[in-house]
């Protein structure tokens, strides 16, 4: 009787660990990765609206709207790579937007990787929700695809109606794909040290003056409106790609 | 001993009971169990698999179908209410706009392209002329949202379904909660269009041996195969490419097709090639819709080719011969191609 007593509780057993394999979680102890971001121009906060600014080539311009897509977000040391299916959009004009964590297993990591923008399997996958709603303005209904960076303003020396500035940057197939992907060798030996239900927070700079040059030198004079895939728009990205620097980490 | 075991045993079972229910997934709140009518798209036998499953993350459901097929027929997703997606998709016009070259979107507007039928969208790999939308669902954001379409924002519609009386439990039925927004709006607006198949034309009755051709019939079912089946390829009458058929560039348009939506210019004047069922219902014809017979359409590949325009399409360089009679027997064959099945279904209409 016993014998079949311990089968059966056996057979429970495992059917109750089969039902919840999915909820049980690995045994690593984690900590949370905090992304807090910070738009600048030439290094001073970005202001909506209001800021005056002057690129390098001596064109006034101020800012009305300032987002992009930042995606894949891991950090990474051998063997951990704590790959991120998360899709954040960040807002100049949502504060919330700026900051984002996720959990990473305890240990050091010396680097920080992100995709500039929205996988290419995500453009061609139909509907999607949260920050990859259409609602969110970041999709181009005439050439199924996410704008990955979109940046509008207005500059005298913009000749196009209402002296309008607007870099729609997309573009996900081919040469002129814009899709970037970042990352950072973290030199401070203490690196991003994630303890146990403990925090580390990694602030990153994101300056929108690397638009205009770098790589290309793009004249607002020139280009005042890029709204489509091309080449204009993978120079644009070629451009920003070089807009983050690491700022600070805190481990708490 | 004996009852002692089966209590024992009755514990194990409920706890067990516990702990699954307790680790099944919860998109759904619990005490609601949603359980839709699941159901297959049918592949007409002999066609080939379509290369991608439109419905693989959008689970064919008859709640999600009805639902779809309420929004295609609802003025709520224009911004006035009168232009809903069936006023330029009438299914007795095999659901393109019936004797439009343009079709009439908001404020006395006209659409820039003539208005495709719509059905077999489960094989079409890309969407519009151009090819510019890669994904049935994301298909309905470009009309509800153009200007000289529906009009409307995204926002404000899903706040009109929301407001209405019937929809959220229309929302309910088909994906388990009353949440209304753009994705569950899409996917089952998708659901609608991608069911709606065309397979029981005279055409597809020959073929399945329950019907004969005439003999003028089969003659241009001959002269088909010999001249178009290339690009029009059976049995959905398209091979889904981007071709440069040698038409005069509308001046007042200036559209030059793919080239808009890839940047090269190797693609300047390329436009899908349109299937040709229910080509008899589905005037006037070609992307700006400039031919008013099926006529004038043939006579386009006889003698109105441009041949100088370089991205041409090889096979239409020396235009295509075709005699009267053959041009006569053409017409009878394409008619065979019109399916009052799908035109009539009581299934699609609203
Ligand atoms: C004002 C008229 C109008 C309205 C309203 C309209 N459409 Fe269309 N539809 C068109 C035109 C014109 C095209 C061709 C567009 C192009 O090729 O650029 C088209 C193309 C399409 C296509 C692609 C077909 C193909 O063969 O590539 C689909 C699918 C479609 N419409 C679905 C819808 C749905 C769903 C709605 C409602 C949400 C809708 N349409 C509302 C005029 C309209
Ligand atoms: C080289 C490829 C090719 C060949 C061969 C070809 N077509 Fe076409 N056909 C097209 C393309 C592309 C279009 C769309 C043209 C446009 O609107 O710019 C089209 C459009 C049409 C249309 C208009 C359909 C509509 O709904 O607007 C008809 C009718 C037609 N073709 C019939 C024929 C017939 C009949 C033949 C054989 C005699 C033929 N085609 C051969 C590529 C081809």
């Amino acid at each position: 009787m016993m014998k079949i007593n311990t089968l059966l509780v056996c057979c429970f057993l495992s059917l109750v660990m089969i039902s919840c394999q999915k909820a049980i979680s690995p045994n690593t102890a984690t900590g949370t990765v905090k992304i807090t971001i910070r738009n600048t121009v030439k290094g001073n906060p970005m202001v909506l609206n209001t800021g005056n600014y002057t690129n390098s080539f001596g064109e006034q311009y101020n800012i009305t709207k300032f987002k992009y897509y930042l995606s894949n977000v891991s950090v990474t040391t051998t063997p951990i790579n704590t790959f991120n299916g998360r899709y954040y959009l960040i807002d100049q004009s949502n504060p919330a937007s700026l900051s984002f964590s996720f959990e990473a297993p305890v240990d050091t990591y010396y680097s920080l990787k992100f995709l500039i923008g929205v996988d290419s399997a995500r453009n061609v996958s139909g509907a999607q929700t949260g920050a990859l709603d259409p609602l969110n303005d970041m999709f181009w209904t005439w050439n199924s695809g996410y704008i990955m960076a979109k940046m509008e303003g207005n500059s005298p020396q913009s000749p196009v109606v209402n002296n309008k500035v607007e870099y729609h940057i997309g573009g996900f197939a081919g040469t002129n794909s814009v899709l970037k992907n970042y990352g950072f060798i973290i030199t401070d030996p203490a690196g991003i040290n994630i303890r146990e239900g403990k925090i580390s927070e990694i602030f990153m700079d994101a300056d929108f003056d690397t638009w205009w040059q770098g790589v290309f030198n793009l004249k607002i004079a020139d280009n005042p409106v890029v709204t489509t895939p091309g080449v204009l728009a993978k120079s644009i990205s070629d451009n920003y790609v070089s807009m983050f620097s690491i700022t600070d980490i805190k481990n708490y | 001993m004996k009852t002692r075991v089966i209590i024992f045993f009755g514990l194990l079972v409920l706890i067990a009971a516990i702990f699954i229910s307790a680790c099944k997934k919860n998109d759904v709140q619990p005490g609601e169990p949603h359980n839709p009518t699941y159901i297959d798209l049918t592949i007409p036998a002999g066609w080939p698999t379509p290369t991608s499953d439109i419905f693989a993350n959008n689970k064919l459901t008859e709640e999600g179908f009805q639902l779809g097929k309420k929004l295609f027929y609802d003025g709520k997703l224009s911004k006035d209410g009168n232009f809903p997606c069936a006023s330029c998709h009438q299914q007795f016009a095999a659901f393109a706009t019936f004797d439009h070259d343009f079709s009439h979107g908001f404020d006395n507007s006209f659409t820039t392209r003539n208005a495709p039928g719509l059905f077999n969208l489960a094989w079409m790999t890309k969407m519009h002329w151009d090819g510019g939308i890669n994904h049935i669902e994301v298909q309905p954001l470009a009309p509800i949202t153009a200007q000289n379409e529906m009009a409307e924002t995204i926002d404000n519609v899903l706040n009109k379904l929301r407001a209405d009386t019937e929809y959220p439990a229309l929302f309910k039925s088909a994906f388990g909660n009353t949440d209304i927004n753009s994705q569950r709006m899409l996917k089952a607006l998708a659901q609608f269009m991608g069911s709606i198949i065309s397979s029981n034309s005279k055409y597809d009755k020959v073929q399945r041996g329950e019907a004969s051709f005439t003999a003028t019939e089969q003659n241009g079912y001959d002269l088909f195969k010999a001249k178009c089946e290339t690009c029009h390829k059976e049995p959905l009458f398209t091979d889904n490419s981007f071709r440069n058929t040698g038409l005069a560039v509308n001046p007042f348009l200036n559209d030059f097709g793919r080239m808009r939506i890839t940047n090269d210019k190797n693609d300047s004047l390329k436009f899908k090639v349109p299937s040709l069922r229910n080509v008899m219902l589905t005037f006037p014809y070609a992307h700006d819709g400039r031919f008013y017979s099926i006529g004038a359409a043939i006579d386009h590949y006889r003698t109105g080719i441009i041949t100088t325009q370089p991205t041409l399409d090889p096979l239409l360089v020396n235009r295509i011969a075709i005699t009267n009679t053959q041009k006569n027997d053409l017409i009878y064959f394409l008619n065979t191609l019109t399916d009052t099945t799908m035109t009539k279904a009581a299934r699609f209409a609203q």
